[in-house]
């Protein structure tokens, strides 16, 4: 009976050690060229993480939705360099003031069922996403238009928003309550709104709108691809618009792919994906950035983002000089280095280096761990109490940078606990200001404005701040039309972050994506992702 | 037997109706609330505010179960908060796919599980039973995350056999086949890790029937073995693995969350976390009623199976 037993383990041992084999990299490569899946040259497929949660023009709640409705809603413009505008829906969208704005509907763009895309429609999405009775994530993209309420709605009664004058079938004349930076306009409503189409959704009373089977199932589309159907968490597919404006797309379908992010490494593998999206939404994990570099049949591509992580301090609990002692503490450069393996950037403020308002000469916030100790020594911090550190789950970097923080925060004596959290409880806790330290992400805009997470009572600002200066400087920045004045007011403001901490950012991570080589034209970038998607393209080979 | 069914079915109805009342409790204790998800940051606070008037989340809590239930005796489950669908539909979208694969695993897992949990219980000491002992102690303690991810890097990576993933072919047609092909890898991966527990409990249960006085009797009488352990011993030993089969089938409709994301699934155990990320309070009300009503029906059926298995077991 012994013997048996031996035997056993004996199997077990070589087994084990035959599937260890089969794991190794040897057997990756060997395999790699003969597996490729054959796909037609008229066909994409490209890799998400996050499901979207439905397709409604005005009422997207997640990234992800708002990135798939791209490719078959056109926005009015497209950005595809920082603060490069170039027409998309819109032929022109110029002002010579700062406050009106002329909008040139494109004269060929037309709706899938053949109807021109007119002004009507442009107006009708305005005033519906003005109505108060509408649901909707956009109100904030329109909230710049004269003849709105204090909270950015219609004020009762009223269905149509003054601001917003038919000149002809295809133009369309609008009126911001002040003069505004014409990129911030052009970025806010340009890049963002979305147009319903009139002639389907006109008689949907306004209330029953985001219940109407059109958001699941937009058949009616004005982009260069159609949608066609949304299998739940599988993929979203969709076909070539024939009709399309700016000329027949090369592509026959496009496939996006709902998987989890290990899949997306193993399908760009065997070709089944030609690229990840990356964005937040589609994300690799780190430690499988080396094996993706490695895939033979996929090149990789690299872009800086506007994305940034922070680190929120309890305003309420923590004076100044705490704040800036604890931010040096932290060596943010080493979460650059070891976890995103030098695939982002540190940044000292809200603007990464993509960003035209960065300013540079403003100063930076050191990394200087015995500093730090003293003066928490000298502000007479409570060294005893383990402060209360509160990390969302999701963002899997972040995760993994709690831990590197405590131990900088250890090194000097500083005690912390790090509680994990799904997002909706992060939400609760930090309206209730129940932590002490607090992890959080944001991809704003390119437009500087940053008051939803500084201003007094934002709705970001879980941390309690609150400078009157600062505000009056926010409110000072987002109403001053001229760029070049705008900038001196964000340099003002990127002074005022450092020097007084209310959060600490930490880094921004590029965005990291494989692309397989058969791909010609078409991959993830940061800015123009849906930028001429009708000359999107793939070679039948590999 | 009859009666005994009808009396069953009146004693769930207020069993059912209690899970609801604490169901929504506990739904609504949980920290957050649906519009929090929309964590973009340039949404306007009036938004906010008119997007929860709109879900009706301000009224008090009583009103707010009170209109739940009002609408589920009209048969209506209500609208989804994240994707405005109504709830029934996206529950019905992917019902199908998890019964299929629920079904198609726990069929793989008895085929399994029952031939070898008799041949090691019959063979106690042996070769054999040491092998399926191991056997089944990797089925229960590898993770099936880690089960499926071998399985996709062995059989869809390194040997293209099977997809990595999905119920069907891109861009293709649809077929039975194509079905088939995509089921496999998941299905193995996760009969594998319910057939591990399940040997265990055929083999325990065989054990102890086949040291029973009356076996020892049949073999007495001359009866071949083969007769002796498949049908006087089966018999007897199966009692145990009915409840044990009872007590799975609610695994049908719970889905199995792990295996359906690694293999990207449509099932219900992917709508179930999405629902819990999202707080979408109408669709994980829809789904804790569809796995209530699962429990109790399969419990009285194991009942009822009992009386089959062992006509001993009457109910009156």
């Amino acid at each position: 009976m012994k013997r048996t037993v031996q035997k056993v383990l004996c199997l077990m041992t070589i087994l084990s050690l035959l599937i260890l084999t089969a794991c190794s990299g040897e057997a990756t490569e060997k395999d790699n060229t003969g597996n490729e899946k054959k796909q037609d040259s008229k066909s994409m497929f490209i890799g998400l993480v996050n499901p979207p949660t439905g397709f409604n023009p005005i009422n997207a709640g997640d990234v992800a939705a708002m990135f798939i409705q791209k490719y078959f809603q056109d926005t009015l413009l497209e950005m595809d360099g920082p603060l490069n505008f170039v027409p998309r829906l819109a032929e022109s969208f110029e002002s010579e003031d700062g406050q009106h704005y002329t909008v040139k509907i494109n004269k060929d763009a037309k709706w899938t069922d053949g109807t021109p895309v007119t002004s009507e429609d442009l107006a009708f999405t305005i005033n519906t996403i003005a109505n108060p009775k509408s649901e909707t994530s956009q109100g904030a993209n329109i909230s710049m238009l004269a003849g709105l309420e204090a909270n950015g709605k219609l004020p009762e009664g009223q269905t149509e928003l003054s601001s917003v004058k038919i000149i002809d079938d295809k133009t369309v004349e609008l009126t911001t309550a002040v003069p505004v930076d014409p990129n911030y306009m052009k970025e806010i409503f340009g890049l963002n709104v979305l147009t319903l189409p009139k002639h389907i959704l006109g008689d949907v009373p306004v209330e029953e709108l985001s219940k109407h089977s059109y958001m699941q199932n937009p058949t009616v589309s004005s982009g260069a691809f159609k949608f066609v159907k949304y299998e739940k968490d599988q993929f979203v597919e969709l076909a070539a618009n024939k009709d399309y404006y700016l000329g027949t797309p090369e592509l026959e379908k496009l496939f996006i792919k709902i998987m989890p992010a290990p899949n997306l490494v193993g399908q760009l593998q065997t070709g089944e994906l030609d690229f990840n999206v990356s964005k937040g939404i589609g994300k690799i994990a780190v430690q499988d950035y080396e094996t993706v570099e490695g895939l033979k049949n996929v090149v990789t591509n690299v872009e800086p983002t506007i994305g940034f992580q922070t680190m929120y301090f309890n305003n309420t609990k923590f004076n100044n000089e705490v704040r800036t002692a604890l931010s040096m503490a932290i060596d943010r450069q080493l979460i650059v280095d070891k976890l995103l393996k030098g695939f982002g950037e540190v940044i000292d403020g809200p603007y990464s280096s993509v960003s035209p308002f960065l300013d540079k000469s403003v100063g930076a916030i050191e990394y200087n761990p015995e500093k730090a100790k003293e003066m928490l020594e000298k502000a007479g911090f409570d060294f005893n109490t383990p402060l209360e550190f509160v990390v969302p789950i999701g963002n899997k970097v972040r995760e993994q940078s709690a831990p590197i923080i405590a131990q900088s925060l250890e090194a000097i004596g500083v005690k912390t606990k790090i509680t994990n959290y799904d997002f909706p409880t992060i939400m609760a806790k930090g309206k209730e200001g129940a932590f002490d330290l607090l992890l959080l992400g944001f991809t704003l805009t390119l437009d500087p404005d940053v008051s939803s997470i500084y201003a007094t009572g934002a709705t970001y600002n879980f941390m309690g701040y609150s400078d009157p200066e600062m505000d009056a400087l926010l409110v000072k920045g987002k109403q001053e039309p001229d760029t070049e004045k705008r900038k001196v007011i964000y340099s003002e403001i990127q002074k005022k972050i450092i020097e007084e901490a209310p959060i600490v950012t930490l880094y921004s991570d590029h965005d990291f994506s494989g692309v397989n080589k058969r791909v010609e034209f078409g991959k993830p970038v940061t800015f123009g992702m849906h930028h001429n998607l009708q000359k999107w393209s793939v070679s039948g080979a590999n | 037997m009859f009666q005994y069914i009808i009396r069953r079915i009146l004693i769930a109805v207020p069993v059912l109706f209690g899970v609801t009342i604490f169901n929504f409790l506990i739904i609504n204790l949980a920290p957050g609330n649906p519009v929090d998800m929309f964590v973009n940051p340039n949404m306007s606070v009036a938004d906010i505010t008119a997007k929860k008037e709109a879900l009706g989340l301000n009224d008090p809590l009583w009103e707010q179960y009170g209109r739940w239930m009002g609408n589920l005796f009209q048969g209506d489950f209500g609208y989804s908060f994240s994707t405005y669908e109504p709830v029934i539909s996206n529950i019905a979208d992917r019902l199908g796919p998890t019964l299929l694969l629920m079904a198609t695993a726990l069929v793989i897992a008895y085929l399994i599980a029952i031939p070898i949990g008799i041949l090691s219980a019959t063979r106690q000491y042996s070769f054999i039973d040491y092998l399926t002992t191991t056997f089944s102690f990797f089925g229960i303690s590898v993770p099936s995350f880690f089960l499926g991810l071998g399985a996709i890097y062995l059989f869809a990576i390194v040997f293209p056999i099977f997809p990595t993933g999905g119920m069907n072919t891109l861009g293709g047609s649809a077929g039975f086949t194509d079905t088939i092909m995509h089921l496999i890898l998941p299905a193995l991966v996760l009969g594998t890790g319910i057939a591990g527990s399940m040997v265990r409990y055929v083999r325990s249960s065989m054990l102890e029937v086949l040291g029973q006085d009356y076996l020892r009797t049949a073999r007495a009488k001359g009866l071949h073995h083969f007769i002796v352990n498949n049908k006087h011993a089966l018999r007897n030993a199966l009692i145990p693995i009915v409840t044990i089969i009872g007590l799975e089938i609610p695994l049908l409709i719970g889905g199995a969350v792990v295996t359906e994301q690694i293999f990207q699934w449509p099932g219900l155990g992917q709508l179930t976390i999405q629902s819990i990320g999202s707080r979408d309070y109408p669709t994980l009300m829809a789904l804790n009623f569809l796995a209530a009503i699962t429990v109790l029906f399969s419990n009285l059926i194991t009942d009822v199976m009992y009386s089959v298995v062992d006509p001993r077991i009457k109910y009156n």
